[in-house]
C-alpha cells in the first residue's frame, strides 16, 4: 500500500514538470489543411504584436478535430480558447449558446467587408458567431492540356452531360490519366457534400416539405446512376477511398483529367511549387442539369469561433481577430505570393486587381460563392437551409450512415439499388429517432 | 558428407529466413527512405530506391510541431505509467504465484477480461469524470489511465513469471530464519529481476504506443506523439514524403529501445508458454 | 502450507490491484448503463430524458449490428489464423541453424513497436493505395489492374495489416518455445525414420500447445478492441464492411454523437468481451495453470 501511494506521488511529481502555463496561453484546434498550416508558419508575426499571448496548437484531420472538438464543448470540458469549426455546425452551436458572440470585434476589422453569402451563415439572429477564415464554393477544375488533346471544350457553365462526354474523351487508363476525380470516401463532409450538391444541381432535394428522405426520388437516383458511371468508367481506382486530399494528391500528381470539388483547391492545384500541372488548370462553374436552374448551392468556410466557456475570450479575440483580419490577408500576400490568401472571406479581396490578376481563378470562385443560394438550395420547396449540407444537428448522423451506402456502391460491393434502398431506410430510421416530422 | 550437406541446408535457411525477414521489415524500411525523399520522389513511378537524400521533411515537421514535447510526454506518460504498475502489480503478482488461493485463476481472467472493454464505449463517461476532477490534458490524468489499461497484462505476465521461481527456494530461506524483507531482497529479486524487466519493457512499448485515450484525453500539453501523428494523417496535397518523416520520428525511439532489449524482453516474454 | 496470517497479507497485497481495477470497470460502466437508458444526444444538450429500454432496441435493430458482429469475429478469427500459422513457421525457420540469426530476428519483431496508427498510414498510403503505392506499381509492372485494397477487399485488408503488427509477438512467444524443445528427442525421431510431417505433428505440435494457446489468449484480448487500424484507413466501410463492434460504438457516440445509443452498444460489446472471456476460460484457460 505504502508503494502504491510512493507511486502515485513519484507520477504526481512527474506530472508537476509538465511545465509552467502563463495565463495568456490560448489553445487552438484547428484542420490540417494547407492555409491553417501556412498560419501556423506567420505566428512569429503574431507574437511580434502580441507579445503577451502564446499560441498552442492543436492540429488534427477534420474527423478527428470534429469529433474532439465536439466532444469537449458538448461536455464543457473547456480545453480549448479558439476552436476550427464549419458554418454548418456555427448556427447550430451558436443557437445552443455554445459560442461567444463577435459583434464587438476591433475598430478597424470592419465585419461589413466579410462576404455576405459567407457572413449570413454565421449569424444566428443578427449575431456573428463565427469570424470566416477561408470560404469556398465549389467548381470544376481541369486539365487544359488534356481537354486540348481529346479535343474537348468545357464551356463556362457546364451541364453533368457535358462532363460526361468529357470525362470519357479525357480517360486514357493506360498513361494513368483518370477523367474524372470525384469525391468516394464516406462521410458527411466527404462524398456526402458532393452528392448532396449533386442532387440539388440535378433539381432534387434531401427531404420533403414533411422531412421525409428523398433519397430514392427519381432525382436522387439519377444523380446516382450519372454518378457511378462517372465513377466507375472514368474515375480512378481506389475512388471509394478518395475524398478532398486524397483528389487533390491526385489532381496535382496529373493524374485526373477535371475535378469537381471545393474552389479552395484552386489555388494548390495553381501553385508550381505543390503541383506539377499548375499550368494547365482550367476552371468553370458546378455542373447543372440541362434546364435546372441550379448549380448545387455549395458554400463552406472554416471560420474560427470562440467557445462561451473559455476564460481567455480576450486573448482568443485577439487572436481571431488578426487570423481574419485584412491585415492577414496582407501579411500572407506578403510572405507567400497574393495567390496564396486564404480566400473566399472578404469582398475587398476581389476588389483588388492584383489578386484578380495573380489568381486565375479568383472571378470563378466569387462567381460561385455568390451564387450560392443557401436559403432556397433546391428548385423545389424544402424545409432546410443548406447546400452541400443540410442545416438540421441530425444530418451528421444521416449523411455519415448514408455516405457509407453509396461509398459501397462505388467500391461496387453494393449494387446501386441495394445503396438506395438503404440509404432511404436508414435516413428515416434516423428522422423517425430525431422525433421528425416536428 | 553429412557437413556438406547441413552447410548447404544452412545457407538455404539463411536465404530464406533472411528473405522473410526483409520482407516483414520492408515497409518500417520503405517508410525511413521515403522520408528522405522529395514529395515528388516519392510518388514516383517506378519507385526510386537511388535518390539524392534530403532533410526538408524533418525540418518541416519540426517546423510544424513540437516534437521535443511529444517525445517527452511519451517517455513520462510511458515510464510514469509503466513503473506505477509495477508497483501495483507486484505484490498482486506475488501474492497470487505464492499464495494461490482457489479462485486465483478466475481473479485472473477477470482483470484480463477488463482489458476488453472497446475503449470508445466508455469516452463519454471519462471525459466527464476527467473534466470535473481537472485531469484532461494532464500528464498524471493520462498516465493513470495507462497504468489502469495495462495492470491486467503486467499482473499476469509478473504472475507466471514468478510462478517459475520455485516455492522450496522460500522455504530453505525461511528455515535459515531470513526476515520477510531479507528473503524478498536477498532472495527471491535475484530471480525476480529478468521478469520484472521484460515485463516492463512490454508496457513501455504498450504505452508508448497507445493511440485512443492518449489522443482523446489530451489537447497540447500532455500530447505524446500519438497525437503528434494524428496532424499528419491525410492532410492536404502530397504528403507522402513528410507522414513518413513524421512516422519515423514516432517509431524511432521505441524501435531502438525494443532493439536493443530484445534478449530482455525476450526472456519474460513468455507468459508461462514454456516450461 | 499457507498460515492464516499470510494469507491474510496475500489478499493485503492483490487488493490494491482488484480494488483500483474495479473502481475502473464499475465507474464509467455505471455511468454507461445510466447514459444507456437516456435519451442522449451531445448535440441537444438539456434534452436528455429517460428512455428505457428504447436505446438498446434501435443498437440491435441496426443494420450495421450483425454485419459488426460478424467483422469483429472474422477480424479476430482470421488475424489469428494467419499469425498463430505464420508465426509457427517462422519460429521453424528461425530456429534452424543460419547465418545471421540475431539480425534477422530483429527485422521480424520490428513491426511489434510500429504504433497501430503508424502502420495503417503506411500501408495504406504507401503500400496499398492504387495509385501511388507499391502493390499497385508492382500489378502494373507485371500488367496486371492494380488491386484497390481498401474497396475490393477492405475487410481483409485490414487482417493483413492486423496480422503485420501481431505476426512478431507470436513468432517471438512461439520461437522461445521452440528453442526449449529437446533437440535429442527431435534427432531420435528423424533416426527412426519420422518424416519431417509427423515429426511436427507428434513432437512439435504438442510442445507449442502452451505457447500458442497464450497467444491466442493475450491476442484476443487486444484483437477485440481493434479501432485505429479502421479509423485510419477505412472508416468502418465501404458501406459496413470494416465495421467491428468497437467501431459501431465509435459512430454512432462519436460520429452520431448520440450517446444514449453508443452507451447501449458498449454495454453490449462489455458483454460480449465477458461471454468471450468466459469462453476462452473454459476452453483455453484449462491449459494454463495457475
Amino acid at each position: 500500500m505504502n508503494r502504491s501511494t510512493c507511486g502515485l506521488a513519484l507520477a504526481g511529481a512527474l506530472a508537476a514538470l509538465a511545465g509552467s502555463v502563463s495565463a495568456e496561453t490560448i489553445t487552438v484546434a484547428t484542420v490540417n489543411n494547407g492555409d491553417m498550416i501556412r498560419m501556423q508558419g506567420l505566428m512569429a508575426e503574431f507574437n511580434q504584436a502580441h507579445p503577451d499571448i502564446t499560441v498552442e496548437w492543436v492540429t488534427l484531420e477534420e474527423n478527428v478535430l470534429r469529433q474532439r472538438v465536439t466532444t469537449d464543448i458538448a461536455t464543457g470540458g473547456g480545453q480549448y480558447d479558439v476552436l476550427t469549426i464549419g458554418n454548418y455546425e456555427v448556427p447550430i452551436w451558436g443557437a445552443q449558446g455554445w459560442l461567444l458572440g463577435l459583434d464587438d470585434m476591433g475598430e478597424d476589422y470592419d465585419a461589413a467587408d466579410l462576404l455576405p453569402a459567407v457572413a449570413d451563415t454565421l449569424t444566428v439572429d443578427g449575431t456573428l458567431y463565427a469570424a470566416p477564415f477561408y470560404g469556398e464554393a465549389a467548381m470544376v477544375m481541369y486539365r487544359t492540356d488534356l481537354a486540348e488533346a481529346a479535343g474537348v471544350t468545357i464551356s463556362e457553365a457546364p451541364t453533368w452531360a457535358e462532363i460526361a462526354d468529357a470525362a470519357e474523351k479525357m480517360t486514357d487508363k493506360d498513361a494513368e490519366i483518370y477523367g474524372i476525380c470525384l469525391r468516394g470516401k464516406a462521410g458527411w463532409g466527404e462524398n456526402m457534400a458532393f452528392l448532396t450538391a449533386m442532387s440539388h444541381s440535378m433539381g432534387g432535394r434531401s427531404f420533403d416539405t414533411e422531412w421525409v428522405p428523398q433519397y430514392d426520388s427519381p432525382e436522387w437516383v439519377e444523380t446516382l446512376t450519372l454518378y457511378l458511371d462517372l465513377m466507375s468508367n472514368y474515375g480512378p481506382p481506389g475512388a471509394s477511398s478518395n475524398g478532398f486530399n486524397e483528389s487533390l494528391a491526385l489532381f496535382q500528381s496529373g493524374k485526373c483529367g477535371m475535378w469537381i470539388d471545393a474552389t479552395v483547391a484552386a489555388s494548390f492545384v495553381t501553385n508550381p511549387d505543390d503541383s506539377s500541372v499548375a499550368d494547365h488548370v482550367g476552371f468553370a462553374k458546378f455542373p447543372h442539369k440541362d434546364g435546372v436552374d441550379n448549380t448545387g448551392n455549395w458554400l463552406w468556410s472554416w471560420n474560427l469561433a470562440i467557445p462561451a466557456s473559455s476564460t481567455k475570450a480576450e486573448a482568443a479575440k485577439t487572436f481571431v481577430e488578426w487570423a481574419t483580419s485584412k491585415e492577414y490577408l496582407a501579411l500572407v500576400a506578403e510572405k507567400e505570393g497574393i495567390a496564396n490568401v486564404p480566400p473566399g472571406t472578404r469582398t475587398s479581396l476581389y476588389e483588388n486587381p492584383e489578386y484578380l490578376e495573380d489568381a486565375p481563378f479568383a472571378a470563378m470562385t466569387l462567381e460561385a460563392m455568390t451564387a450560392a443560394d443557401t436559403q432556397n438550395p433546391s428548385v423545389q420547396e424544402v424545409p432546410y437551409t443548406g447546400g452541400q449540407w443540410i442545416s438540421i444537428p441530425e444530418f451528421q448522423a444521416i449523411g455519415t450512415a448514408v455516405g457509407q451506402q453509396f461509398s459501397a456502391a462505388v467500391a461496387g460491393s453494393a449494387s446501386l439499388d441495394q445503396a438506395i434502398a438503404s440509404a432511404q431506410q436508414l435516413a428515416k430510421r434516423e428522422m423517425t429517432r430525431a422525433g421528425y416530422p416536428k | 558428407m553429412a557437413r556438406a550437406v547441413s552447410t548447404r541446408r544452412k545457407i538455404g535457411f539463411t536465404a530464406l529466413a533472411w528473405a522473410v525477414g526483409l520482407l516483414i521489415f520492408f515497409p518500417i524500411l520503405w517508410t525511413v527512405l521515403t522520408s528522405f525523399k522529395t514529395e515528388a520522389d516519392a510518388v514516383a513511378i517506378p519507385p526510386k530506391f537511388l535518390f539524392t537524400p534530403t532533410l526538408d521533411n524533418y525540418a518541416t515537421v519540426q517546423s510544424r510541431s513540437n516534437y521535443g514535447l511529444h517525445f517527452m510526454n511519451s517517455v513520462i506518460l510511458s515510464l510514469g505509467s509503466t513503473l506505477l504498475a509495477l508497483v501495483i502489480a507486484i505484490p498482486a503478482a506475488w501474492a497470487m504465484a505464492f499464495q494461490p488461493g482457489r479462485r486465483t485463476k478466475d481473479l485472473l481472467m477477470w482483470m484480463l477480461s477488463t482489458k476488453m472493454m472497446p475503449a470508445v464505449g466508455v469516452l463519454v463517461p471519462i471525459y466527464l469524470i476527467f473534466r470535473d476532477f481537472g485531469l484532461l490534458d494532464t500528464r498524471l490524468g493520462l498516465m493513470i489511465v495507462l497504468t489502469l489499461i495495462n495492470l491486467p497484462i503486467v499482473i499476469w505476465m509478473l504472475f507466471t513469471y514468478f510462478r517459475e521461481i520455485p516455492g522450496e527456494i522460500l522455504e530453505a530461506a525461511r528455515m535459515d530464519g531470513a526476515s520477510l524483507w531479507r528473503e524478498i531482497v536477498h532472495v527471491l529479486a535475484p530471480m525476480a529481476v529478468p521478469g520484472i524487466a521484460s515485463t516492463m519493457l512490454l508496457n513501455i512499448i504498450l504505452a508508448w504506443n497507445e493511440a485512443f485515450w492518449t489522443l482523446n484525453l489530451t489537447t497540447s500539453k500532455a500530447a505524446p506523439l500519438t497525437a503528434f501523428i494524428a496532424s499528419y494523417s491525410s492532410p492536404e496535397g502530397l504528403f507522402y514524403a513528410k507522414l513518413s518523416a513524421a512516422s519515423t520520428l514516432a517509431i524511432a525511439p521505441i524501435l531502438v529501445l525494443g532493439w536493443f532489449s530484445q534478449k530482455q524482453l525476450v526472456r519474460g516474454l513468455t507468459f508461462g508458454a514454456v516450461k | 502450507m499457507a498460515t492464516k496470517a499470510s494469507r491474510a497479507t496475500a489478499r493485503l497485497m492483490v487488493s490494491p490491484s482488484v480494488i483500483l481495477l474495479l473502481l475502473w470497470m464499475i465507474v464509467p460502466l455505471g455511468m454507461t448503463i445510466w447514459f444507456s437508458l437516456l435519451r442522449y444526444n451531445l448535440l441537444m444538450p438539456g434534452t436528455e430524458s429517460f428512455a428505457g429500454l428504447e436505446n438498446y432496441r434501435y443498437f440491435f435493430s441496426d443494420p450495421a449490428f450483425w454485419p459488426a458482429i460478424a467483422n469483429t469475429l472474422t477480424l479476430v478469427l482470421g488475424v489469428l489464423a494467419i499469425t498463430v500459422g505464420g508465426g509457427i513457421l517462422l519460429a521453424i525457420l528461425l530456429d534452424q541453424p543460419i547465418f545471421g540469426q540475431g539480425i534477422v530476428r530483429i527485422l521480424v519483431i520490428a513491426p511489434f513497436f510500429v504504433m497501430p496508427t503508424v502502420s495503417a498510414l503506411v500501408w495504406k498510403n504507401m503500400m496499398m493505395n492504387p495509385v501511388n503505392g507499391l502493390f499497385g506499381w508492382l500489378a502494373r509492372t507485371f500488367g496486371m489492374q492494380p488491386i484497390d485494397f481498401f474497396g475490393q477487399m477492405p475487410l481483409f485488408s485490414i487482417i493483413v495489416i492486423v496480422s503485420w503488427e501481431w505476426l512478431p509477438f507470436a513468432t517471438l512467444i512461439l520461437l522461445t518455445a521452440m528453442q526449449s524443445l529437446d533437440s535429442e528427442q527431435l534427432e531420435a525421431a528423424e533416426m527412426d525414420g519420422a518424416r519431417p510431417l509427423a515429426r511436427f505433428r507428434h513432437i512439435v505440435l504438442p510442445h507449442l500447445a502452451r505457447a500458442i494457446t497464450v497467444v491466442i489468449l493475450i491476442e484476443t484480448i487486444f484483437l477485440l478492441s481493434i479501432f485505429a487500424e479502421i479509423l485510419v484507413t477505412t472508416n468502418g466501410g465501404p458501406g459496413t464492411a470494416t465495421t467491428n463492434l468497437p467501431f459501431l460504438v465509435y459512430a454512432q457516440s462519436l460520429l452520431q454523437f448520440d450517446v444514449g445509443l453508443g452507451s447501449a452498444g458498449g454495454i453490449f460489446a462489455v458483454i460480449l468481451a465477458n461471454i468471450v472471456a468466459i469462453f476462452l476460460l473454459r476452453m483455453i484457460g484449462k491449459n494454463i495453470d495457475a
